[in-house]
């Protein structure tokens, strides 16, 4: 039990780790994110919705990279579940890629 | 998503019908006079006389205007003395959008190319014809080449959104505006440096140094108008231009540099303000990143070197520096606008907005400011994601730092030329002129022969529309209802306008909103415009009733209130949260982190630099056949130095060659000492291809038939300051 813990422990890191790397090297989809981003996350985070209005330039990269390190403690950890691991890549191109302190940010949501 | 075929013909069926049922059609109307203009109605009873509000759109600016109507005919435009933006003013351009309306060279009906592009045959079509046919190219170009085999560029105009949308729900991301032949790198350096572009408070001033922007002529409100007031309050004007222009004229100093120099000018001074130690140390300590590295890099660029590069005295600029810093916080160098010159426009951007954190004028009356703004509410749509889409822009990483949603036309044009990384077959441009505005037409034309569909929407036959397969005609602004427009201008006077129609649209114009909702339908997009142009501007207006209200009753809102010392505490929306004379993102990317000065290029013998400019009645080319403005110039002129003319024989109206790698045309010569012997300049907007421009037609010369198509590295903005010239007698 306690091998098949370490291992799980192992893949876990090894995830998070690919994932990092993979946001640093800017791998995700934008184009893909900002579609992703509208169907999964503005559902909630718009305008008079249930959770506070969203958009790139809501945050500094450096925020939002401290949002993608920890999903874990969102509010909404179980929506993020279940994103695969290339859809989340692809929200952060987005995100990231056009926050507010960004060499290009959004002009729209 | 597919198209609905029940809605649509073959094009094969289609051509058959048409052919059968029309003519080719000539777009040059023999009759100068409109029906409109000369209804004889009896005498005018005070109901048939309205006073109504819009706002202009000559130029960009958007200048409040109050419409005078009788009988439904538009009889004069005065300015809208609420508009605090335009000062309750209306320039010459603004007061001949009259003939913008009442033009017998409008688009009249929509109209299918019949012969070779170019050529000038047509054939008129019933909407429904056009737009099926428009349609069914949307459709059959995404299923081959994917959506973002079609390209959309929309021009600076309040329905352009709808465009972006339409391309958005069309599924193309391949969309460019025309900033990249404008004002990119200018962006690009302040945002780079600030985190935002900042607005200049010309009014309170008192001492500002203009490089390169002519403001007396190339109109910008307010600034125009409050550079003059300010003038008259004993605020201190220095302009350094190749050409003496009517704001060199009016300047309390002129220096013609010698072209492509600026930077070394600006790093001059900062040499000096820094050396002397001219700064507000509190400031640059408190709101700047960087300054060490600054001051290390700036000893190497003395005055005495930077006169030597500039051709001015260095204690002309050191006398400068030390005034500025005096003059200081209300001291700025103006950012300008069109920054579309040298291929590292934005790092002579970036010694600008260097030496104006030096004056710590940021935020400060008579300095670079962000006033208050009012965000109008929105209307989003939900897009769709096509999965064979390729990943990015055609145009991505052609140049450092491009700006996602504008692109850039020349990496584009470059891009479908090549057929790399993918290959475009689609183009609809909207209120843009890419043909006479972006260097190197020769290139625009081959772009557009690679094509398989191009359509424009406008009002006129402009050069573009006339390459085009399908023109679709639009209404004039004072004819249809726009969205809101929020604009931001220093010294108290951003705020919001719209625009209703003073009269009905004439002929079968339609607007581009009305062009892409029906577009939408026929591609089974209709769900993403299901609404109309009254429903968004209720979304917009949905929080912020004030401005409704302003709307009806003013004509315009504005936002009052002080327009600095407002961000006082806030961060910068930079990397360093602070303004950065030390970009470290630059230097991750391997771009100089501070501006690094590279001498412009020698001009080759029995050579000219060619610079681009404006004069006061025209917007490039989208004014100079309209027929009030037209009497003002009839064709453009080369300017000559008289040395170099005299040398080569050539006498004061003489048509002479004008040749570059580019291209070459025939222009009259205007031997004046307005410029410098080394540079010759040109204005936009002649030597039109279209024969549907009736009163320029076959006169003057196109510039950007002998501009060469150079590119800013960072943003990838139009370098069209690059290109040598040889000017010969013919």
């Amino acid at each position: 039990m306690t091998k098949k813990l370490g291992v799980a422990a192992i893949i876990m890191v090894f995830m998070v780790v690919t994932i990092g790397v993979a946001m640093a090297e800017g791998k995700g989809n934008a184009r893909k994110g900002k579609y992703l981003f509208r169907k999964s996350c503005r559902t909630c985070h718009i305008e008079d919705g249930s959770a506070k209005d969203l958009s790139p330039v809501s945050k500094t990269q450096a925020d939002w990279q401290i949002i993608f390190d920890n999903t874990s403690k969102l509010q909404c950890k179980e929506e993020w579940e279940k994103l695969s691991e290339k859809d989340i890549l692809d929200i952060h191109a987005h995100l990231w890629g056009h926050a507010f302190d960004s060499p290009s940010p959004a002009k729209c949501k | 998503m597919s198209a609905t075929k029940t809605q649509m013909i073959s094009r094969r069926k289609f051509l058959q019908l048409s052919g059968a049922l029309a003519a080719t059609t000539a777009v040059t109307n023999p009759y100068r006079v409109l029906y409109a203009l000369t209804r004889d109605k009896g005498e005018i009873t005070p109901d048939e006389i309205r006073e109504v509000f819009s706002a202009c759109d000559m130029c960009f600016n958007k200048c409040g205007l109050i419409a005078h109507v009788e009988n439904d005919v538009i009889k004069k435009l005065d300015p809208n003395p609420n508009s605090l933006k335009s000062r309750g003013m209306l320039c010459a351009r603004g007061n001949a959008g009259v003939k913008q309306l009442y033009d017998p060279d409008r688009l009249k009906y929509p109209l299918l190319r019949k012969g070779a592009r170019g050529d000038g045959k047509w054939q008129r079509l019933s909407w429904d014809q056009a737009l099926d046919h428009a349609a069914e190219q949307l459709d059959k170009i995404g299923k081959e080449y994917t959506r973002c085999g079609f390209l959309f560029m929309a021009g600076t105009d309040m329905q352009s959104t709808f465009v972006h949308q339409f391309a958005e729900a069309y599924g193309s991301y391949n969309v460019i505006s025309h900033e990249s032949n404008c004002l990119l790198s200018r962006n690009r350096a302040f945002l780079d440096t600030y985190g935002v572009m900042p607005t200049p408070d010309v009014l309170n001033c008192k001492y500002v140094i203009m490089p390169g922007s002519n403001r007396f002529e190339a109109l910008v409100t307010p600034d125009s108008m409050d550079l003059m007031t300010a003038k008259g309050n004993k605020s201190k004007l220095v302009v350094l231009d190749p050409r003496f222009t009517k704001t060199a004229a009016l300047a309390d100093e002129w220096y013609p540099i010698k072209p492509g120099t600026d930077m070394a000018f600006f790093l001059g001074i900062a040499h000096v303000i820094i050396s002397e130690e001219l700064y507000d140390e509190t400031f640059i300590k408190e709101k700047t990143f960087g300054f060490e590295e600054l001051k290390e890099h700036v000893k190497q660029y003395t005055p005495q070197w930077a006169a030597k590069e500039t051709e001015i005295p260095a204690k002309d600029i050191t006398r400068i520096a030390r005034e500025l810093a005096s003059a200081a916080p209300s001291a700025m160098v103006y950012p300008g606008r069109r920054s579309s010159d040298y291929e590292d426009s934005t790092q002579i951007r970036r010694s600008y907005a260097i030496v104006n954190a030096l004056l710590g004028n940021w935020d400060q009356k008579g300095g670079l400011q962000v006033p208050k703004k009012i965000k109008p509410g929105s209307m989003h749509i939900e897009a769709p994601f096509y999965e064979d889409n390729p990943d990015d822009r055609v145009d991505a990483g052609r140049a450092q730092m491009m700006f996602d949603e504008e692109g850039s036309f020349k990496h584009t044009r470059d891009a479908v030329i090549e057929g790399k990384p993918y290959p475009i077959k689609g183009w609809m441009t909207y209120k843009t002129n890419p043909m006479q505005t972006g260097a190197n037409r020769d290139k625009t034309i081959e772009m557009i022969n690679t094509l398989d569909f191009m359509m424009t929407v406008d009002i006129a036959m402009s050069d573009t529309a006339w390459m085009a397969d399908l023109v679709l005609p639009a209404p004039s602004y004072l004819e249809r209802q726009d969205p809101l427009s929020a604009f931001l201008a220093a010294s108290t006077c951003s705020g919001v306008i719209t625009r209703d129609p003073v009269v009905p649209a004439m002929f079968e114009s339609k607007p581009v909103f009305w062009i892409v909702k029906e577009l939408a339908k026929r591609l089974d997009l209709g769900e993403f415009f299901d609404f109309t142009v009254d429903d968004f501007r209720k979304a917009q207006l949905k929080k912020i009733p004030q401005v409704a209200k302003a709307l009806k009753e003013d004509g315009v809102y504005n936002i009052t209130g002080p327009s600095f010392g407002i961000h006082k505490g806030k961060p910068f929306k930079t990397r360093s949260k602070k303004i950065e004379f030390y970009n470290t993102r630059y230097k991750d990317k391997g771009i100089d982190p501070m501006p690094v000065y590279k001498q412009p290029k020698t001009i080759p013998e029995n050579h000219f630099r060619i610079v681009v400019g404006r004069n006061a009645y025209v917007t490039q080319s989208a004014s100079t056949n309209n027929s009030l403005l037209w009497e003002l110039e009839k064709e453009n002129t080369l300017w000559i130095h008289p040395k170099p003319a005299i040398a080569m024989g050539i006498k004061n109206g003489e048509t002479v060659f004008v040749k570059s790698l580019a291209g070459k045309v025939t222009i009259k010569a205007r031997v004046t000492k307005e410029t410098r012997p080394d540079t010759v300049y040109m204005d936009t907007g002649f030597g039109v291809l279209s024969k549907g421009l009736t009163n320029i037609f076959g006169k003057g010369a196109c510039i950007a038939q002998v501009l060469e198509d150079k590119a800013d590295k960072i943003s990838g903005n139009m370098a069209m300051h690059e290109t040598f010239v040889t000017v010969t007698k013919t």
